[in-house]
């Protein structure tokens, strides 16, 4: 009686001790996604934050009266490159992406930036890193949101409280800059 | 049906036809041992290495076989066309969050595409040159963000771990009908008495070719409809690849397509024929349905 006793108290540690194996892997693995994701986002941002120098001296040569548009685009890279948390970061990365949609709205007037190479080569280019942002906030919000279904539900939320992880939390858009951005002709 | 719903049930259906896949399969092993030998645990002895060697041989040579024989070059960067869709990938495997996969060309004036590759960390895409000029930029996406989740899912693997297998039942299977047919089988049988037991055992490795065969094609659907629904989770634009398979549903293959048969299933859409009707001959499920699905996410 007492061997059997015995037996089922080693079984349920074991099993308890496996069970929590997996599940500090599989919190620490959902963490580190979260991080690599903000990396990556970061990456972008600065990626853009550097073509935008290229674009302005493409730019510059065409856009003779239009110093507010392209002052904007400057503000709001220099908004980049100070910015200190992901909030922040993705808030001036969201006044720049409107600062560069009244920049390609207003090239339409000029015929001969929109068919200069470079010019078209880097609103590609432009438009690629934005839409890569976009996709990387998106994946940081995928990862985030499968770290928090973890924590929180049971029984992750045993060990989680043990490791004392907390929730995170996702980007937000910004309010005002899901208008869109008025041109002035 | 919510997409996470749809991923889930995908996911669990594929797993319960893999099962029986290898319930066939391990039927026709000691189908063989009982008639050669009269001992169904001999011939795992045979049948497992030759199932493993067969399989590592084709997955080896997956990604070279596939690639030359749609005869597909690397996409140049310095075409406008083929930057953009450079571009794309990149952006679904951020979405994703896996390593940028290679991305190919084949020339041709269907609308295609296909993804390979042995893990996601040495993927390939490819498109047709058709698919390039008359997809609009969320199609592409959408059909990007398809092909991005067959290498997320391990689809690839899926493929050609399934496929050796049946490729193995049909051999073992010929092995025995032949041996059968020459008279050599039952040297090793000592009893003579389960004569019932033998006539199953012949019927099961008749069978099974065909059922491994049917098995097989059901996984490819499965995992057709799985792709959609993890795809647009990818792009959140379930419309874009809609519209896409909309187009290829009334761009009807011209000409003789590139590429050998057993490469279809990778495809977006089957190459060598449309497929309307629901039928259990199909690598690919209708497109309608597909179409369906994808509107009602």
């Amino acid at each position: 009686m007492l061997l059997w006793i015995g037996i089922i108290v080693i079984l349920v540690v074991v099993i308890f001790l496996l069970v929590f194996w997996g599940y500090y892997n599989r919190i620490i693995r959902l963490e580190n996604r979260i991080d690599n994701s903000w990396a990556q986002i970061d990456v972008q941002l600065r990626r853009r934050a550097e073509l935008i120098p290229n674009l302005m001296e493409t730019v510059k040569g065409y856009m003779k009266h239009e110093k507010e548009v392209l002052e904007n685009v400057t503000k709001a890279r220099s908004a980049i490159m100070t910015a200190k948390t992901p909030q922040k970061n993705i808030e001036a990365d969201n006044m720049l992406t409107g600062a560069l949609k009244s920049l390609f709205a207003v090239a339409e007037n000029y015929p001969d930036l929109k068919a200069n190479q470079n010019f078209l080569n880097l609103q590609d280019e432009l438009t690629h890193t934005e839409d890569k942002i976009s996709y990387s906030r998106q994946h940081y919000n995928d990862s985030v949101l499968a770290f928090n279904n973890t924590i929180e539900t049971f029984p992750g939320i045993i060990f989680a409280k043990r490791m004392g992880k907390k929730e995170r939390e996702m980007l937000q858009i910004p309010e005002a800059t899901r208008e869109l951005p008025k041109v002035k002709f | 049906m919510l997409l996470e719903d749809h991923i889930r049930k995908n996911k669990r259906n594929t797993v319960l036809i893999c099962t029986f896949m290898a319930l066939l399969f391990l039927g026709v092993v000691f189908a063989f041992g009982y008639i050669f030998f009269g001992n169904i645990y001999i011939a795992l002895i045979f049948g497992l290495p030759i199932a493993l060697v067969y399989i590592a041989i084709t997955y080896s040579f997956s990604v070279k076989t596939v690639l030359s024989a749609a005869k597909a070059r690397p996409a140049n960067h310095h075409v406008r066309e083929e930057k953009l869709l450079i571009y794309k990938v990149e952006e679904m495997a951020i979405a994703a969050g896996l390593p940028t996969p290679k991305v190919y060309i084949q020339d041709s004036d269907n609308i295609n595409a296909f993804a390979t590759g042995k893990k996601p960390e040495e993927s390939v895409i490819c498109t047709t040159t058709g698919a390039l000029k008359k997809l609009k930029p969320d199609e592409l996406e959408g059909v990007m963000g398809h092909e991005m989740s067959h290498i997320q899912n391990h689809d690839i693997l899926i493929a050609t771990v399934t496929l050796a297998v049946v490729g193995s039942i049909a051999l073992i299977s010929e092995i025995l009908f032949y041996s059968l047919f020459w008279g050599g089988a039952g040297r090793g049988r000592k009893s003579e008495g389960n004569a019932i037991l033998l006539v199953l055992a012949i019927l099961l490795v008749i069978l099974a070719p065909i059922f491994s065969r049917l098995t097989y094609l059901a996984i490819s659907r499965k995992r057709e409809y799985l792709a959609d629904a993890n795809g647009s989770r990818l792009t959140r634009n379930p419309e874009g690849l809609a519209k896409a398979l909309g187009k290829i549903k009334l761009d009807i293959p011209k000409g003789k397509p590139k590429g050998s048969k057993t490469v279809a299933p990778l495809y977006i859409a089957n190459p060598f024929k449309r497929q309307t009707l629901n039928s259990i001959w199909s690598t690919h499920p209708p497109i309608d349905e597909r179409i369906r699905r994808l509107r009602s996410m």
